[in-house]
């Protein structure tokens, strides 16, 4: 009996070892029902590669991640493939912590940079390379509540394209009570910088020089021009006349809530909202529409910016561990995998064939939403400005501006101060981050 | 042995606490004379720059200030109700202990979840406390996005947070004041209050010695997941802490020189405090 158990025991060791996988770890930063979303989605890679176990992690906000990576890699265990947020692009690479996802794309033949959607490389291609594989992908888009448009004799067909017409139907929004107090307002967006970003690019204007950071790395603030000041002008004018409700910074969910609530006729956010708006509105019960975002008339047109995270294959693992990743990557950004991942989410897909399926399969007729955002994306005029700046220091920036802001949205500042004392703070931040590379 | 069992004994204490306290601390003492990259990948041996950095900052100059006010009205906002809310738990009505148990429960929320809840509560549109306020006084107040109202929300948060410590102190130090004292007092003609601040609070010194000195570490050092939740430092940084500002820079930004530097800062703040308080604020304490 001994014997035999002994025999079990070695052919068992044997066993596990013939069919030892390979272990690969993946950190994201997708909350919500997107956690169950990226699951399914490795198990389906799972299925069709045996030999390799993708273990699926969320590790709290994109912030949370980045931090988790550092501490990954401090302490020599860094993950596979990790997500990370598209303004952490220039600090990676700096960084040299990473496998350029050009040099697997490069040794394998089966692999086409040309199936992704420019406007999408245009972002992640940095010095002729792509460093990461793009895989969630979004922009700015404005939301409005039909029902509510309707109500405020507004023609629910015709959503605002120039800010005199967003300040004018806002206006027609804005309800109050005896007392001075609000009942509905015009429009809300998160108190968020990203906002600021997509309109410079939308009115064809750089964030920083040497083009946005893309013909050489980033050195002053470009910001503070007429592009910069329209947008704050109008924040103001909004918010000073109770046609917008501000949220705390950073603040997503609290601007979707308003929205859905049917406290605010508008809402601006990320076109990775797209699913949830629609599912909330009619939950509760009224008709939304998406938008172009609305831009001074007489502007010029650029477009907006690609936002989202991407893929990053971090080095120091061992070779079979990459080439695992490799195709791990590389089977999130097929078609059936990115169609998944869009219509579950509202994230762009970052193919083109994609889209041309989405397109066949009759969805877009059915989700007109979603093709609102994605002709905004290709109606973008691409160069340096719309591609959107990549630099070391971008966390940064977003909370000088987003506090800057703040002390305008309570009169302590002009719109014009903010741009000057967020140029003059992001100058300093620029040299401090470029003594150190 | 018995000259060793006692140290072999703490051994294990003293492993956890080299562990997770004073090496770290060392380390960030350490780590306040570099200035690292992003992934610690290139290190920079800077000296006192990362203080000179920091106390050439108005804006941290301004935190700091901001610190000293909200660690002082809550400490003194804490002890004082604390104190209040405990002579009403010693009273013997009934239910005292449903009271008690109900009153400690913020005490059991961690400070993450206590903000999320002020939040809610203080939402713009959803908020009970708004709802209250437009019906009765009819007006709308924005607490969380405003000033000074935001300073305001957190105090009362952190003070709703902090409380119920104190109080469990208090209860225990009041039921040890000997009735025969307050009996003859009151034979002597001392009114209510009269036996509040001259017989009890002074024969609970003891504890209050203790509790401000522990409301100013919890204050100093906790109130980052209030702030972080509740405000996120804003409107316009007006709500940001020291510790909120340390996390900020160590993990927003990832610049951890500046942040040890910060905490370094802080500790060295703290260690005055106390050596001073004890010092002094001793001999004003009475001691049965």
């Amino acid at each position: 009996m001994k014997k035999f158990f002994v025999v079990l025991l070695v052919v068992m060791l044997f066993v596990t070892i013939g069919m030892s996988k390979t272990k690969i770890q993946f950190w994201h930063a997708m909350s919500g029902w997107r956690i169950e979303l990226l699951q399914s989605m490795a198990e389906d890679f799972m299925a069709l590669h045996p030999d390799i176990e993708v273990e699926v992690q969320y590790t709290g906000s994109y912030n949370d991640t980045l931090n988790k990576l550092i501490a990954g890699i401090k302490a020599g265990t860094p993950p596979n493939v990790v997500q990370v947020y598209e303004i952490g692009t220039r600090a990676l690479i700096d960084g040299e912590i990473a496998v350029p996802m050009q040099d697997m794309i490069d040794k394998d033949p089966t692999f086409d940079m040309a199936a992704f959607m420019p406007q999408v490389l245009n972002y992640y291609v940095v010095d002729g390379k792509l460093y990461s594989m793009p895989f969630n992908s979004s922009n700015a888009i404005m939301f409005y509540n039909k029902d509510m448009f309707e109500a405020a004799g507004l023609d629910p067909d015709k959503p605002p394209t120039t800010y005199e017409e967003l300040l004018a139907a806002a206006k027609a929004l804005t309800k109050k009570d005896g007392n001075g107090n609000i009942i509905t307002s015009g429009i809300t967006w998160p108190l968020h910088s990203w906002f600021f970003e997509q309109y410079l690019a939308l009115q064809d204007a750089p964030l920083v020089n040497n083009d946005n950071g893309r013909t050489g790395i980033a050195s002053k603030a470009e910001f503070n021009t007429e592009a910069g000041l329209n947008f704050l002008n109008l924040w103001k004018e909004l918010a000073d006349n109770d046609y917008m409700v501000n949220t705390k910074k950073e603040d997503w969910t609290g601007a979707r809530k308003l929205f859905l609530s049917q406290s605010v006729g508008m809402l601006i956010t990320s076109t990775s909202d797209v699913a949830a708006m629609n599912d909330g509105a009619k939950e509760n019960g009224f008709e939304v529409g998406a938008a172009f975002l609305p831009t001074p008339a007489d502007a010029p047109k650029g477009g907006v910016v690609i936002g989202g995270g991407s893929l990053w294959m971090i080095d120091g693992n061992p070779e079979d561990e990459l080439n695992a990743t490799w195709e791990f990557v590389k089977f999130m950004a097929q078609p059936t995998q990115q169609i998944k991942w869009h219509q579950g989410t509202g994230y762009f897909p970052v193919t083109k064939d994609s889209v041309t399926e989405l397109l066949n399969s009759g969805y877009y007729g059915e989700n007109p939403d979603h093709i609102v955002a994605l002709m905004q994306l290709l109606f973008s005029k691409q160069d340096y400005n719309t591609n959107g700046a990549i630099m070391g220091v971008f966390p940064e920036f977003r909370n000088t501006f987003e506090d800057n802001v703040e002390k305008m949205l309570n009169g302590q500042l002009t719109p014009q101060k903010v741009l000057d004392e967020t140029e003059k703070t992001l100058n300093e931040l620029l040299e401090e981050y470029n003594e150190l590379y | 042995m018995r000259k060793i069992l006692p140290y072999l004994l703490l051994i294990p204490t003293f492993f956890v606490i080299i562990m997770f306290v004073y090496s770290p601390a060392v380390n960030s003492f350490k780590m306040s004379l570099y200035r690292e990259n992003k992934f610690g990948t290139k290190t920079m041996f800077v000296g006192t720059q990362n203080f000179e950095k920091v106390f050439n900052d108005s804006e941290y100059m301004g935190i700091a200030l901001f610190t000293l006010v909200y660690v002082a009205l809550t400490v003194a906002a804490t002890i004082f109700f604390a104190f209040i809310l405990a002579l009403l738990l010693n009273k013997n009505v009934p239910g005292t202990y449903l009271y008690r148990a109900l009153i400690f429960i913020p005490y059991a929320v961690s400070p993450a979840i206590a903000g999320t809840l002020w939040t809610f509560l203080l939402d713009p549109v959803a908020g009970h406390v708004n709802y209250f306020f437009t019906s009765i006084f009819g007006t709308q107040i924005a607490w969380l996005t405003t000033e000074p109202y935001a300073f305001v929300a957190l105090l009362f948060a952190t003070v709703w947070k902090m409380m119920p410590f104190d109080i469990i102190f208090y209860i225990a130090g009041l039921q040890s004041i000997s009735n025969d004292l307050l009996e003859s007092a009151t034979l002597d003609g001392a009114g209510p209050l009269t036996k509040i601040w001259k017989i009890k609070f002074p024969l609970v010194s003891p504890i209050t010695f203790y509790l401000v000195i522990m409301n100013i570490i919890s204050a100093m050092f906790s109130s980052f997941a209030i702030v972080d939740v509740m405000t996120r430092g804003g409107p316009g940084g007006s709500t940001t802490t020291m510790m909120y500002k340390v996390y900020l820079d160590a993990f927003s930004y990832q610049k951890t020189g500046l942040a040890s530097a910060q905490s370094v800062i802080m500790f060295a703040i703290m260690a005055v405090v106390t050596i001073v308080y004890f010092v002094f604020g001793e001999k004003r304490v009475h001691y049965r």
